[in-house]
C-alpha cells in the first residue's frame, strides 16, 4: 500500500513501528493508514487542531517548571500494538509487577535480599527513597505495590525493553484516559472500526484495588486523592482522576491525624479517611517523621499508617524501587523469587557503587547514559554520546566522588513512530508508559497507555518537562470487544453530593469564586457605563456633565477600592484614560479588573475538580479575553472586550446556577456572590445618589446607576424613559422580585445562613443569621419617601445611613462566616529540643 | 553504677497551640553496657494518644498527640538505668584499622553505619583530617583514640557557635562546636576512612566541684560516637571530654546521626514564638559492686 499524499520514510537502521524493513506498512497499521489517506493531510491536521481545542477547553494542562498551565499536546496518530504482541507485553508487565511487589515487601520487612546479597546494602540503605520510619508497615493483603507504571521502548533487537519503573506515585493514567476521550471525539468511526481495547476496565480495577486495601473495620471506605496542589506539574490529572473515580481531592492541610486515625476536615466536622491515593512524594508526606520542612504532608500520617488505620497507595517508602541501580540486580532476584528470567528485560545498567561496574562505566562513558540513583527535581539523564572531552572528564570525576549515586545505562536505540509534525509524517523516537494496578486477585494492566514522542528528529530524551508530545496507544483486538459496562463518568457535582463532603478549604475557595466572579461582573458593568458616557455621549461637554462624570469616577474608585484613583494629588479627572487603563488592566494593582479576574481563576483552580468541563472552559475563555485586552491601546476598544468578558461571566454564573448541585459547596459560592452584589450596590449608590444634584445630572446618575447594576431594562419596562430617583431606589433596594435588589440579596443570605451546618444551642439563631435577618428586615421596613428626603446641606441622610448600615451588616456577615467555617489555621511548625552539651 | 535520670523539657509559646504531634526518644534502651530497669514519660497537657515502639535502630520511640489548646508544654522523662562498666573497653584488641575496613562488608549491621547520612557526608576534607591518626597498620582502637584526642585538643567547645544546620565543613574550618558537632565530625572522619561509626545520644553524670552540693538539673543531655570493631562489637568514645565512656555515660539511643535520635521533636499548629527550657538531672542511687 502506498501512502500517496503522506510521504513517510523510516530512519535507516532504526526499527519503525509502522514500516517494515522494506518500507511496507505493517498489516496492523494498514486500516488506519487507509483512513488517514481518505482524510488527507489537511483533514488530519484539522483533526489535530480539533483535539488541541478540545483538550485546551477541558483544561488538560501540564505544569512545566517554567511554564505553568501548558496545554496538553496530543498527536492524532496513535501508536498501534497488535494483540499478539500486546499479550506478551502484558504478561511481562504482570510478572514484573509481582516481582517488584516481592522486593518492596522484603525491603520493608525481612530484608532477606540484602542478607542473601542479592541486593547490595549500600544500594538500598544509601538511597534517599529508603524510609526507615516506614519499616515494617504493611498493607492488608498480598500486594504492597498498588499502582505501578513502566516506561517501555523497543530496542534494536525488536524486543520491548523496560527503561525505568515508576512506583512512587506514577502519573499519566489520567492523561491516557483524556487522550482516549479526545481521540474518540475526533476520529469516532476509525476508533470504532479499529476494535481498540477499552480503558474503562483498568479504572474499575483501580477502584477495586483501593477498596481492597482499606483497613478491615471500614465498611464503606472513604478514599481521598492527596495532591500537592494546583502548582504541581500534573495537578490536572489529580483533579481529573478524583472526579472520575468519585474520590475527594484533598491537600495535606485538609487532613488531620488524631487518635492515630486520619480525618478529613469538612464543614460538618471530621470525617474518617480510610485510603489515600497518594500523589505527594513519600518523603513529603509527614513533617513529624519524614521531611521536617514539608508543607504538603500530614503530621502523624506515618503513625496512622503504622497502626493500620489508614492505607496509603503506594505505601510510603515505595520510591526505593525507582532506584535505577535496582535494574542491575533484577535478573538475580527474578531467578531467586521466580526461578526464571524476566520476560521483559530491562535496559542494561551498571551501578557504580561496585568497583568493577564503576570502572566499566568510566571506561565506556561516551556511549552510556548517566542517571542519578535518586531522582531530584531538575536532575536529568546525561547522554555520554553528546558530551565533549571536558564534560566527559567532569562526569568521571563526579561519579568517582560519589559512585553509589550513579548508574550507567546502555543507550538503547528506540524504535520510531510516525508523528504528525507541521502537517507531515515524520519518524520520532517514542516511549510507552504502561500502567498496572493491583486487584485482590492479581494485577491488571491498562490495555494501552501513554505514548510520548520526542519533539525533535533523532532525540532520544522523551519527557513531558521537555515538551514531548503525547499519543494515544491502541491495542488492537482481533475482533470487536464486547462492551464492558463502562464506569459511568460521574459529574463533579454528583461526586460532591455522593460524598457529601465539603472540606473547609473547598468552601473557602468557592466563597471567593462567588465573590470574585460577582466583583468582576460589577466592575465591568460600572466601567462600561462610565466609559460609554465619557466617550460616546455627544452632549458630554459642559459643567453639569462634569459633575456627573466626577461622581461616576468616584464610584469606580470606591467600588474597586483603587484609592485614591482619580482623586489623588494629581487630578486625573480631566484626562482619565491612563487611570482607567490601570484600573482595568494592571494585574499588580489590588482591585483592578485584571487582578480580580486573576484572583477568580486562582480560586477556581484551587477547586478545579468541582467544575464541569463547560464551567472550566468558560474560566479559560476569561483568561483569553484578559490577555486579548492587554493588546488594546484605546479605552473605548476595551468596551468590546469587556462585553465578551460579561458574556463569559454570565455563562459561568448560569452554569453554576443551573448545573451545580445545591450542596454545601454551592451555598458558599452563592453567599459569596450575594454578599459581593449587595456590597457593590451599596457603594455605587453611595457615590452617585446620596447628594442632591441638578435635575439633569441626577437623571444622568440614576440612569448610570441603573445601567451599572444591570437594572436599566427592568426599570424601563415600568417607567419608560423617565429617570426618577424614588422609582430607582425602590427597584434597586426594596423590590423583592428583583434578583439584583439589595433586599433580594439579604433574603438569600438569610436562607443560606439558616441551612449552614453548625453546632448551635437549640432555638438560637447563628450569628450570620442575625446579621442577614437584620439586613432584610431593615430593607423591608424602610419608608421609600424617607430615603429620598434631602436635608439643608443637600444630603440624603436617611439613604446614606441605610447604606452605611447595610455595608456594615453585609461585611459582618462575611467576617462571621469566615471565622466560623474557613479554617485559617496557623501553618504547622516543627520544634526540636536540639541543643545539648 | 545505678542512676535515676530526670530529663525535663518545657516550652512556653507566645500564642495558643491548637494541637501537636510529637516523637520522643527519651526512654533509654538496654544494651550490653547497660540495663534500663524502668522508664516513663509524663506530658502536660495530657496527650489523648500515646504509643511506644522500637524504631529501625532498635531505639525506644514514643509518639504522642496533644489535642487540647495550650500555651505551655512540658515533657518529663524519668528512668532508672544500671551501667555495667567492665564491658566498655578493651585496649588489648590489636586489629589493624585496615583489616577492620576491609571486612566491613561481612557485617550488614555495621555496614549501614559506614554510609553517608543526612547530617554526615563523607569527604576528602574529613579523610585528610583523620589521616594523621591512621598511620599504616595501626591498631584500630589506638587510631580512634588518637582521633578523639586530637578533636578534643584542636577544637574549641563553643555553645554559641553552631546550630543544627551548621554543616560539618564549617565546623571544620572554624574548629568550634558542641558535642553533636564533635560526634558528627568524628563519625565523618571514620566513615571517610571506610569505617563504620554511629552516633550515640545519652547523658553524662557531672560531679560537683569539691565541697559543693550538686545542683538539680545541672546535667545535660549529651552525645558521643561509637566505632565498630569487628569480632568485638561497638566501642564508645566521647570527643567532647576526651574520654572513653565507662560508668558515667548513660545511653538513650543510637543511629546514623543526630537526625535518627533527636530526643524530642514535634509539629505544632499555632504557637508563634517559643521559649525552651531543658534541664537534666543524673543522680547516682546505688553504687554497684
Amino acid at each position: 500500500m502506498d501512502l500517496q499524499e503522506f510521504i513517510y520514510s523510516a530512519e535507516p537502521g532504526t526499527y519503525d513501528e509502522m514500516l517494515d524493513g522494506e518500507g511496507r506498512v505493517r498489516p496492523h497499521w494498514e486500516y488506519m493508514m487507509r483512513a488517514f489517506r481518505g482524510l488527507g493531510p489537511a483533514g488530519l491536521e484539522r483533526r489535530r487542531m480539533e483535539a488541541e481545542k478540545l483538550l485546551r477547553e477541558n483544561g488538560v494542562t501540564y505544569n512545566a517548571y517554567n511554564d505553568p498551565g501548558r496545554p496538553w499536546q496530543l498527536d492524532p496518530v496513535p501508536l498501534l500494538v497488535s494483540s499478539e504482541e500486546w499479550s506478551q507485553i502484558e504478561s511481562g508487565l504482570l510478572e514484573r509487577a509481582e516481582l517488584l511487589n516481592l522486593i518492596l515487601s522484603d525491603l520493608y520487612g525481612p530484608r532477606e535480599l540484602i542478607r542473601k546479597k542479592l541486593l547490595p546494602l549500600e544500594l538500598i540503605y544509601g538511597h534517599g527513597g529508603f524510609l526507615r520510619a516506614c519499616d515494617g508497615i504493611r498493607l492488608r493483603g498480598h500486594h504492597q505495590l498498588i499502582v505501578y507504571a513502566a516506561d517501555l521502548a523497543r530496542g534494536p533487537d525488536n524486543r520491548m525493553w523496560v527503561l525505568g519503573d515508576r512506583t512512587q506515585a506514577p502519573s499519566g493514567a489520567g492523561y491516557a484516559l483524556e487522550n482516549r476521550v479526545a481521540m474518540t471525539r475526533i476520529l469516532p468511526s476509525l476508533f470504532r472500526d479499529s476494535h481498540v481495547h477499552r480503558l474503562a476496565l483498568f479504572f474499575q480495577s483501580l477502584r477495586a484495588g483501593l477498596q481492597a486495601i482499606a483497613p478491615e473495620q471500614a465498611e464503606n471506605p472513604r478514599v481521598v486523592v492527596l495532591t500537592p496542589g494546583p502548582l504541581n506539574e500534573t495537578f490536572f490529572e489529580h483533579a481529573y482522576l478524583a472526579a472520575y473515580l468519585g474520590y475527594t481531592l484533598v491537600q495535606g492541610e485538609d487532613l488531620t491525624v488524631s487518635d492515630g486515625h486520619v480525618w478529613l476536615k469538612s464543614l460538618s466536622g471530621l470525617e474518617h479517611v480510610d485510603v489515600i491515593l497518594r500523589r505527594v512524594d513519600d518523603d513529603y508526606c509527614d513533617p513529624l517523621e519524614l521531611r521536617e520542612d514539608s508543607r504538603l504532608g500530614v503530621a502523624g500520617l506515618v503513625e496512622a499508617a503504622r497502626r493500620g488505620n489508614v492505607a496509603i497507595a503506594n505505601p510510603l517508602g515505595s520510591s526505593i524501587l525507582e532506584n535505577p541501580g535496582m535494574l542491575a540486580f533484577l535478573p538475580g532476584i527474578a531467578a531467586h523469587f521466580l526461578g526464571r528470567e524476566l520476560r521483559l528485560p530491562s535496559a542494561a545498567t551498571w551501578w557504580c557503587g561496585q568497583k568493577l561496574e564503576m570502572d566499566y562505566v568510566l571506561n565506556n562513558l561516551e556511549r552510556l547514559v548517566i542517571k542519578p540513583t535518586y531522582r531530584s527535581p531538575g536532575a536529568r539523564p546525561v547522554f555520554g554520546s553528546l558530551l565533549d572531552k571536558a564534560s566527559l572528564e567532569y562526569w568521571r570525576e563526579k561519579i568517582k566522588a560519589r559512585p553509589h549515586a550513579y548508574v550507567g545505562q546502555e543507550q538503547e536505540g528506540f524504535s520510531t513512530v510516525p508523528a504528525l509534525s507541521s502537517g507531515e509524517f515524520a519518524p520520532r523516537h517514542a516511549v510507552l508508559r504502561s500502567f498496572i494496578v493491583s486487584r485482590p486477585d492479581g494485577y491488571t494492566v491498562m490495555p494501552g497507555g501513554l505514548t510520548r514522542s520526542a519533539t525533535l528528529k533523532g532525540d532520544m530524551l522523551v519527557s513531558n518537562q521537555d515538551g514531548g508530545i503525547s499519543k494515544d496507544t491502541w491495542v488492537l483486538a482481533s475482533e470487536p470487544e464486547k462492551l464492558v459496562s463502562i464506569v459511568m463518568k460521574p459529574t463533579p457535582e454528583q461526586v460532591a453530593v455522593a460524598r457529601g463532603t465539603v472540606s473547609s478549604r473547598v468552601a473557602d475557595n468557592l466563597f471567593w469564586v462567588g465573590r470574585y466572579a460577582e466583583r468582576a461582573e460589577g466592575t465591568i458593568r460600572l466601567l462600561r457605563a462610565v466609559i460609554g458616557r465619557l466617550y460616546y455621549d455627544p452632549d458630554s461637554i459642559g459643567s453639569e456633565y462634569g459633575a456627573a462624570t466626577n461622581c461616576l469616577l468616584q464610584a469606580v474608585m470606591r467600588l474597586t477600592g483603587t484609592y485614591p484613583g482619580f482623586f489623588g494629588e494629581a487630578d486625573l479627572v480631566p484626562e482619565p484614560d491612563a487611570e482607567l487603563f490601570s484600573v482595568i488592566l494592571d494585574e499588580g494593582r489590588a482591585g483592578s479588573l485584571a487582578y480580580t479576574l486573576r484572583s477568580l481563576m486562582r480560586s477556581g483552580l484551587a477547586v478545579r475538580d468541582l467544575w464541569s468541563q463547560d464551567a472550566w472552559r468558560v474560566l479559560e475563555e476569561l483568561e483569553q479575553h484578559l490577555s486579548d485586552a492587554h493588546t488594546l491601546a484605546v479605552s473605548s476598544d476595551l468596551l468590546h472586550e469587556m462585553d465578551r468578558m460579561i458574556n463569559a461571566l454570565s455563562a459561568f454564573g448560569g452554569l453554576v446556577m443551573e448545573s451545580m448541585a445545591r450542596g454545601g459547596g454551592w451555598i458558599f459560592l452563592d453567599m459569596g456572590r450575594r454578599l459581593e452584589r449587595g456590597m457593590m450596590l451599596f457603594s455605587l449608590l453611595k457615590s452617585t445618589l446620596t447628594k442632591r444634584q441638578g435635575e439633569f445630572v441626577e437623571e444622568l446618575l440614576v440612569e448610570a446607576a441603573l445601567e451599572a447594576s444591570d437594572n436599566l431594562i427592568g426599570y424601563r419596562q415600568y417607567h419608560r424613559n423617565s429617570m426618577e430617583l424614588p422609582a430607582c431606589l425602590e427597584l434597586l433596594l426594596l423590590d423583592e422580585r428583583n434578583p439584583r435588589s439589595a433586599v433580594y440579596q439579604a433574603a438569600r443570605l438569610e436562607e443560606h445562613a439558616a441551612s449552614l451546618p453548625r453546632h448551635r444551642a437549640a432555638g438560637r439563631l447563628g450569628i450570620e443569621e442575625r446579621y442577614a435577618l437584620e439586613a432584610s428586615s431593615a430593607l423591608r421596613l424602610v419608608d421609600l419617601d424617607d430615603l429620598s428626603l434631602v436635608d439643608a446641606t443637600g444630603a440624603r441622610q436617611n439613604l446614606e445611613q441605610l447604606l452605611a448600615r447595610m455595608g456594615y451588616l453585609f461585611g459582618s456577615f462575611s467576617n462571621a462566616l469566615t471565622s466560623a467555617y474557613f479554617r485559617h489555621e496557623h501553618s504547622p511548625q516543627t520544634i526540636s529540643s536540639l541543643r545539648t552539651a | 553504677m545505678r542512676y535515676l535520670i530526670t530529663h525535663r523539657t518545657e516550652y512556653e509559646y507566645s500564642e495558643i497551640v491548637s494541637c501537636s504531634h510529637n516523637e520522643a526518644r527519651l526512654l533509654p534502651r538496654s544494651s550490653p553496657s547497660q540495663i534500663c530497669h524502668a522508664a516513663s514519660i509524663r506530658v502536660v497537657p495530657e496527650p489523648i494518644d500515646y504509643s511506644e515502639r522500637a524504631d529501625f535502630f532498635g531505639n525506644r520511640a514514643a509518639y504522642f498527640f496533644i489535642g487540647e489548646p495550650h500555651k505551655r508544654f512540658c515533657v518529663v522523662a524519668t528512668s532508672e538505668v544500671e551501667v555495667i562498666a567492665a564491658r566498655q573497653m578493651d585496649f588489648s584488641n590489636l586489629m589493624q584499622w585496615e583489616s577492620a575496613r576491609d571486612c566491613l562488608t561481612d557485617s550488614p549491621d555495621a555496614l549501614q553505619y559506614a554510609l553517608d547520612s543526612p547530617y554526615v557526608e563523607r569527604s576528602e576534607q574529613l579523610a585528610a583530617y583523620a589521616q594523621p591518626s591512621f598511620s599504616r597498620e595501626r591498631p584500630l582502637i589506638d587510631a580512634v583514640n588518637d582521633l578523639m584526642r586530637r578533636i578534643h585538643v584542636e577544637f574549641t567547645y563553643d555553645p554559641g557557635f553552631t546550630t543544627l544546620a551548621t554543616p560539618l565543613s564549617e565546623v571544620m574550618s572554624h574548629r568550634r562546636g558542641v558535642c553533636q558537632d564533635f560526634a558528627h565530625l568524628a563519625i565523618g572522619c571514620l566513615r571517610s576512612m571506610g569505617l563504620a561509626a554511629r552516633y550515640v545520644s545519652g547523658y553524662i553524670e557531672t560531679l560537683p566541684a569539691p565541697g559543693c552540693e550538686k545542683l538539680i538539673g545541672a546535667d545535660a543531655s549529651h552525645a558521643w560516637f561509637s566505632v565498630h570493631v569487628p569480632e568485638h562489637g561497638w566501642m564508645d568514645f566521647d570527643p567532647t571530654n576526651n574520654q572513653v565512656p565507662s560508668e558515667r555515660h548513660i545511653v538513650l539511643a543510637w543511629g546514623r546521626d543526630y537526625g535518627d535520635v533527636a530526643p524530642l521533636k514535634g509539629v505544632i499548629f499555632g504557637g508563634g514564638e517559643h521559649e525552651l527550657d531543658v534541664s537534666v538531672d543524673v543522680r547516682a542511687i546505688v553504687a554497684s559492686s
